[in-house]
């Protein structure tokens, strides 16, 4: 980026580092939350703050290395992050609600909220 | 035209911070709360003001070509899908939570606006008691909901 201009280029690249480290040490921040998250909701939740932050860094180094289809990358991860969310919540609430039927002795078809 | 380029650096340098100033706010939320709706609440900022903010920066910088309308379409799609992710974990969560009185407690509407009533035609002192009560609810909502409950 800013290439003809002097100072500019480096501005760039200064700027661009010092945002990449911030992400990189949220992003930590995010797996700790991940870990020690005591429900699964929190876990969750922590995941998608992940998948967000992710989201940013692949889209700043799309324009650092001027690689446009970087952010085709970054499209695609916003969908499957979304995705994993929604199949990991279905299949938890699936797996409970079958748990709590077994529990009560109950013939019931689940799931399918 | 060093000044415009200048400039849209600038710009573009300052749109990126405040987004990643939002992801700060964002964590310190996520650790300060203690129970995960209010977590969500927190977490929600960073998916729509916080990645908004970081690429309508890295816009404003790369300038109006193909690139910046995917980056336009990667916050368009994460308008849609946070607002859905967010109310499935919350349905998650209000359905597999076996201990609900712990956390939080199910109040119908008439009844907390006769409260709020009563609360605003009794004395000044009571008030006063009220909102002490508030302030402690707000440092440790566990064991204050719990009583309440």
């Amino acid at each position: 980026m800013g290439e003809g201009v002097p100072g500019l280029a480096s501005a760039y690249t200064i700027l661009f580092t010092a945002a990449l480290i911030f992400l990189a040490i949220l992003l930590v921040l995010c797996l700790i939350r991940a870990i020690i998250g005591p429900r699964v909701a929190d876990r969750l939740v922590a995941v998608n703050m992940m998948g967000t932050i992710v989201m940013v860094i692949i889209a700043i180094l799309a324009l650092m290395l001027q690689e446009g289809y970087l952010v085709d990358i970054c499209l695609i991860y916003a969908m499957i992050s979304f995705l994993a969310v929604i199949v990991l919540t279905k299949v938890y609430m699936g797996v409970y609600l079958a748990r709590q039927d077994q529990a009560d002795g109950k013939e019931q078809e689940n799931g399918d909220n | 035209m060093e000044i415009i380029e200048w400039l849209q650096f600038l710009v573009g340098a300052v749109l990126l911070l405040l987004g990643l100033g939002i992801f700060t706010v964002e964590m310190i939320g996520v650790y300060r709360f203690h129970y995960v709706l209010n977590r969500m609440h927190a977490a929600a900022m960073g998916d729509t003001l916080g990645i908004g903010f970081c690429l309508v920066g890295l816009i404003v910088m790369n300038g109006l070509n193909l690139t910046s309308l995917k980056l336009f379409l990667v916050v368009a799609f994460l308008w849609f899908s946070s607002p859905t992710s967010s109310h499935l974990i919350a349905r998650l969560e209000v359905t597999t939570d076996t201990e609900k009185e712990k956390h939080y407690r199910e109040v119908p509407l008439a009844d907390l606006e006769r409260e709020m009533e009563e609360r605003k035609t009794n004395s000044s002192v009571e008030a006063k008691e009220f909102l002490t009560q508030e302030g402690s609810a707000m440092e440790e909502p566990r064991e204050n909901l719990g009583q309440e409950a």
